[in-house]
């Protein structure tokens, strides 16, 4: 292309010295690799897509009104508050629409259409925006968000009963949810009516699914963690076009599949059900959601190498923890938001040596400071 | 498998002008202006005053006391003037202008080295490339015979490094491809001058037609071998190569010889030679003119002290609205404000770049460090530079010291990877500088 612009301007008179403007100025170097905020986020875009879409083929297009909803309203909110508080108005990074594209995937369908605007409401204003917008924030938004959600409806956040019916995309609070509602007890997890095989694996229990249905995401679950193999086909995109790098992902769902395979939650196992147990934990859940989309997310994961797989180990045995022991049948949303809190003090840490660094010479004890101190008596 | 460093980049290329046969500057320059400081060091003393007549090659300037080498008129004429202007790096330097009269006398001091090569002294040979004012043409310029002494005893290899990993230039490419001869004869006499039985000649493998001239040559040589390096950014930054040929490490604030090398660029390995052969002293050098906005682009031997409008001219000219002018490659030359700022000896490219083809505002966004890491993924001295950028425009010194700022080569491949157009470069730079600026007025380390 250069040389094609250079053929035609080379039939150009050349420009003469006075036509010329004034030179920039500028600290060293000139030129930009080609990859930018906008089309790093384009491409998480493009990666959640597949199992998106299969989201929308098993739940209906209830599943696609709520991600519209969840996206508009992200890019909206974010647009409003840096107009408010006089900031340039950054909605073109797509880092809000990815935030809104990853709340929905987290989404039970059957939840009621206001629910994505308070989730992202609370993603971007509280979590993002008031703590310095991308790159300043703490928390990943759209986890948080989750588990805000989560804890404060739990009711339509924890309910996958109606899943396979294919609900209205329009009606704003379905019947089934407000029927449920009342019978809803105080712990979030009594107020679980449909099984999604991790309920089987907080009851130690092997879940119904087999392998397969859990490979291609047929079982009930949120919109977006169903199929893992599509997950997984976007990481490898996200690979490919090295936007995430391997080691989160990798220490994190291995660390999960080590702990579940050694420790499987069932009563008297064989090595064959251990194996079968833990592939089964990594496949369900928002494991594969989660590990490869949302604990890279850059702002909240660490920067070392290092670091980031002492962050996807801790990661992992964290949600093993939580699937184990707590009081939810999901660990992966606590396990990164925690980790989150964590990124810096790992990155300290795990800090590489620089090049050519050498053990600094501890500063010369006694010697002529000892001899000076003696003559001064 | 070609030799090569941890971390970097790939860089585009750029490599246009890789087949532009070195040619001569034409038309030669009316006036050139010579500033006397074109190395690390003491600046030389000017011993010319206005109204003097010169010779090619006649010393206008005497190698100051200390760390110095002196300065020779590029062409025969009058000087018009001795005087102070803001050099190429932006200090103030004095500068000698002196108008071509187009009749190119060389001075009587210039004649070839009369002894062989054998039967010369380590001494004699730091003399001459003292004399001929030799310094390092890569860009750092520092003085070539400096180097030489430092490194004698204590070097056990020799590398000439023909690297040149930076986008758009090809001045050592070319330079090799068409003179192998005297880059490979300049590394003879360096080796003779550090008594050394080891050299080897680092390529990056987007040059193999250049390795393959230099092996022609070295068929017979035990000494001298050509080694072959990745083609990959910073390989030509003097701590990346070592560490690819060698694998050692070179710290911070130390000296190639500290390590047991000592490493010339490919160019000045030339100068070494035409010095000895010609009795040239360094008056000239390959410069690649290039850039989206030159009409001709190529390398051209320009004499020293030229104006870049002058180099830019004799390749056709501008034929778009330039944005940057740029002395060096794109990834660490200096920008100039000046379009007639004059080359120096350190000046190995010459890049006009429009706004277009800088990209500045085809993103749109406010700049903004996203913690992506690839920064830190990059980093040939495998720094945290998000890190370091951060600690910088928070003021927290020696946080910055502590996570190693000092190490920083100044490559730019943080800059250049980040998606979030954060110049992460210039703030680690800055960091850098103010640390060395605290430690220098404390007299000690800042931090525990």
């Amino acid at each position: 292309m250069l040389k094609k612009k250079r053929a035609e301007a080379a039939t150009a008179q050349p420009l003469s010295r006075d036509e010329i403007s004034l030179l920039t100025v500028s600290s060293a170097p000139h030129i930009k690799h080609p990859d930018n905020t906008r089309i790093l986020m384009a491409d998480v875009l493009i990666a959640l897509t597949p199992a998106y879409i299969w989201g929308i083929y098993v739940f209906g297009w209830r599943a696609l009104t709520l991600g519209i909803i969840s996206i508009v309203s992200c890019v909206l909110f974010e647009a409003l508050v840096q107009w408010i508080l006089k900031r340039p108005i950054t909605v073109g990074d797509l880092s809000a629409a990815v935030t809104g594209f990853l709340l929905v995937m987290n989404l039970p369908v059957t939840v009621p259409l206001w629910i994505p605007v308070v989730g992202a409401a609370f993603a971007i204003i509280i979590v993002k925006q008031l703590y310095g917008g991308i790159g300043k924030n703490i928390v990943n938004p759209a986890l948080a968000a989750r588990v805000f959600l989560f804890i404060s409806f739990p009711s339509y956040m924890g309910d996958y009963s109606a899943v396979m019916d294919k609900p209205s995309p329009f009606e704003i609070t379905l019947d089934t949810v407000a029927a449920a509602t009342p019978e809803a007890s105080a712990t979030p997890a009594d107020a679980v009516a449909a099984a999604t095989p991790l309920h089987a694996f907080k009851n130690g229990v092997m879940p119904d699914e087999g392998l397969f249905t859990l490979l291609i995401g047929d079982h009930a679950g949120s919109i977006g963690e169903l199929s893992a193999l599509l997950l997984v086909a976007g990481g490898i995109y996200l690979l490919v076009r090295r936007v995430i790098s391997w080691r989160i992902p990798v220490s994190f769902v291995g660390t999960v599949f080590i702990l579940t395979m050694l420790f499987p939650k069932l009563p008297l196992v064989s090595d064959q059900v251990a194996l079968q147990y833990a592939l089964r934990q990594i496949l369900s859940g928002g494991l594969m959601l989660g590990a490869i989309y949302m604990a890279t997310d850059y702002t909240t994961s660490p920067v070392t190498q290092k670091g980031r797989i002492i962050y996807g180990i801790c990661c992992g045995a964290l949600t093993v923890f939580f699937r184990y022991f707590s009081g939810y049948p999901e660990g992966v949303s606590f396990a990164i938001l925690i980790m989150n809190f964590l990124v810096w003090y790992i990155d300290k840490f795990a800090r590489p040596k620089h090049f050519g660094w050498t053990k600094p010479v501890p500063p010369e004890k006694s010697g002529k400071l000892a001899e000076g101190g003696e003559a001064a008596k | 498998m070609a030799r090569t460093f941890i971390g970097g980049v790939h860089v585009e290329e750029y490599k246009n002008t890789r087949r532009a046969q070195i040619r001569r500057m034409d038309p030669a320059p009316r006036k050139v202006c010579i500033p006397l400081s074109q190395h690390i060091g003491v600046p030389s003393v000017p011993v010319v005053k206005p109204g003097d007549i010169v010779d090619r090659g006649q010393v206008i300037g005497e190698a100051a006391e200390g760390l110095s080498v002196p300065v020779h008129a590029s062409v025969s004429g009058k000087v018009t003037a001795v005087y102070e202007r803001i050099g190429s790096t932006g200090n103030k330097v004095t500068c000698v202008e002196i108008e071509n009269d187009f009749e190119d006398r060389d001075a009587a001091t210039i004649k070839p080295f009369e002894k062989r090569l054998p039967d010369t002294t380590p001494e004699e040979i730091i003399e001459v490339v003292k004399n001929a004012g030799i310094v390092g043409m890569g860009g750092a310029t520092f003085p070539t015979y400096a180097k030489i002494q430092s490194a004698i005893g204590k070097a056990t290899s020799l590398i000439i490094n023909g690297a040149e990993c930076e986008p758009f230039i090809t001045a050592d490419h070319r330079t090799m491809l068409e003179s192998p001869a005297s880059v490979v004869n300049g590394t003879k006499i360096l080796l003779k001058a550090l008594s050394l039985r080891r050299a080897y000649i680092a390529v990056e493998d987007n040059k193999l037609d250049a390795v393959e001239k230099l092996n022609e040559l070295l068929k017979d040589s035990e000494l001298i071998k050509v080694q072959v390096c990745k083609t990959k950014y910073p390989q030509g930054d003097e701590r990346q190569l070592i560490f690819a040929l060698t694998g050692r490490e070179l710290p911070p604030g130390k000296l190639p010889a500290d390590v047991g090398c000592v490493i010339f660029n490919a160019e000045t390995t030339a100068a070494v030679f035409r010095a000895f052969a010609k009795g040239a002293p360094l008056i000239e050098r390959v410069i690649t003119v290039d850039g989206d906005c030159v009409r001709e682009p190529g390398n051209v031997l320009v004499p020293i002290g030229a104006s870049a409008m002058d180099v830019i001219e004799a390749c056709g000219g501008l034929v778009k609205q330039p944005y940057k002018l740029i002395f060096g490659g794109p990834m660490m030359g200096v920008a100039q404000w000046d379009p007639e700022a004059p080359v120096t000896k350190g000046t190995n490219a010459i890049l006009v770049l429009s706004r277009e083809f800088e990209g500045v505002g085809k993103y749109g966004q406010p700049p903004v460090c996203i913690h992506c890491g690839k920064c830190a993924e990059v980093c040939p001295v495998y720094l945290l530079p998000n890190y370091i950028a951060e600690f910088d425009i928070a003021g927290r010194l020696e946080d910055a010291e502590r996570f190693g700022a000092e190490a920083c080569v100044e490559c730019g491949a943080c800059s250049y990877i980040c998606p979030g157009y954060f110049p992460v470069t210039q703030h680690v730079k800055n960091a850098k500088s103010k640390i060395i600026a605290a430690k220098k007025k404390a007299g000690a380390r800042i931090s525990r």
